[in-house]
């Protein structure tokens, strides 16, 4: 019993001096290896019953499709996902017919290219993450279609990141191929400036300024990986509500089977 | 010298003026809030331009800078855009 008293305190002990010593590794490390910590944005859809802001998805898929798809692929999301959300059926469809798309092997054995259809994913840019990494100095573009999920703080981190390019700091140089962002972690990323004021002409006349195009795209992303949110806050709004009144009920059906026995009354006497 | 408050809104009546980014403009307007930062930066500025090693950076002072503007601005941005 001693000896295993002995033991943890030895691995406690060894424990604390690891932890020590990883701090003074820490100590000399750059703070820009993080990144710096993007702010709170206020998004609309934020609240508890919030819901998208969805003229903002439609102009970020515009955003999207004319500024980022050059380079990053979506393969998560299907043209019939944007019908109901940001475009009305027989837009989505032409959409989708702009595109020329691969189909499988035909009566002869042939693969044969038609037009795209509703249930064909969004196209991609590359044929493979080698062909993108080639295409981009070795970087990968990376697939946006779960991002701001895939990111710590994602929302917030993207559009900081977007509309965060800025000079860098005294003394610090950016290779060539590489441009600075104080968001990115390392500072050094290799996507240049995209937005940028008035890159694209919004259907609906909204000033494209960089931070609109920012908002905008964020949003697109954030329908894209999470388009549940609206059905899920409802459900859960919904399902809180009728399980406290369930849980008012079992507590009043438990104390009052449970009266009984908490009002009963045992009575000691002695016996002469 | 006292700065009457910017407006950063696009929706500009000056149909000829070209759309002023609303972050870029209220970044601007939040630097009175975020001296103190600034200078230390600029302070750290001047001690590495004679730097010679290559070694010296202001990462610190310039993050300590942003993210005081950034706190200012965040909570304002999104009222200048369309939404």
């Amino acid at each position: 019993m001693w000896t295993l008293v002995l033991l943890v305190a030895f691995a406690l002990l060894g424990a604390g001096v690891t932890g020590l010593l990883s701090f003074s590794t820490v100590a000399s490390a750059d703070e820009a290896e993080h990144g710096l910590a993007c702010p709170d944005y206020p998004w609309p859809h934020d609240g508890i019953l919030s819901s998208y802001d969805h003229a903002s998805i439609r102009r970020g898929h515009q955003v999207y499709q004319q500024v980022c798809a050059s380079c990053h692929s979506m393969s998560l999301i299907s043209y019939r996902d944007l019908v109901g959300v940001a475009y009305t059926e027989e837009e989505a469809k032409a959409m989708a017919a702009e595109i020329e798309v691969v189909d499988g092997p035909n009566d002869e054995g042939e693969m044969f290219t038609r037009p795209g259809k509703l249930s064909d994913r969004l196209p991609q840019p590359y044929a493979n993450e080698s062909a993108a990494r080639f295409a981009n100095g070795g970087a990968y573009p990376p697939d946006l279609s779960l991002i701001t999920k895939a990111r710590h703080n994602g929302q917030n981190y993207v559009f900081a990141l977007l509309t965060g390019y800025r000079d860098p700091p005294a003394g610090i140089s950016i290779r060539e191929g590489l441009h600075y962002n104080p968001y990115f972690p390392g500072g050094a990323i290799a996507m240049p400036k995209m937005l940028n004021d008035e890159a694209v002409e919004y259907e609906d006349g909204v000033p494209a300024t960089e931070a609109q195009m920012g908002k905008d795209v964020v949003s697109f992303l954030s329908w894209a990986a999470e388009p549940e949110m609206e059905e899920r806050k409802l459900m859960g709004f919904k399902w809180i509500f009728l399980l406290s009144l369930a849980l008012l009920q079992a507590a009043y059906y438990r104390r009052l089977k449970w009266s009984v026995l908490k009002s009963r009354k045992l009575v000691l006497d002695v016996v002469n | 010298m006292f700065h009457p408050t910017i407006w950063c809104d696009s929706d500009d009546y000056r149909a000829d003026v070209e759309v002023v980014d609303p972050k870029k403009c209220l970044e601007e307007s939040c630097k009175p809030k975020c001296v103190k930062p600034l200078l230390e930066y600029q302070a750290c500025v001047k001690r590495v331009q004679g730097d010679e090693s290559g070694h010296k950076h202001c990462t610190g002072q310039y993050f300590d800078y942003w993210q005081c503007v950034d706190k200012c601005v965040g909570p304002k941005l999104f009222a200048e855009l369309k939404w």
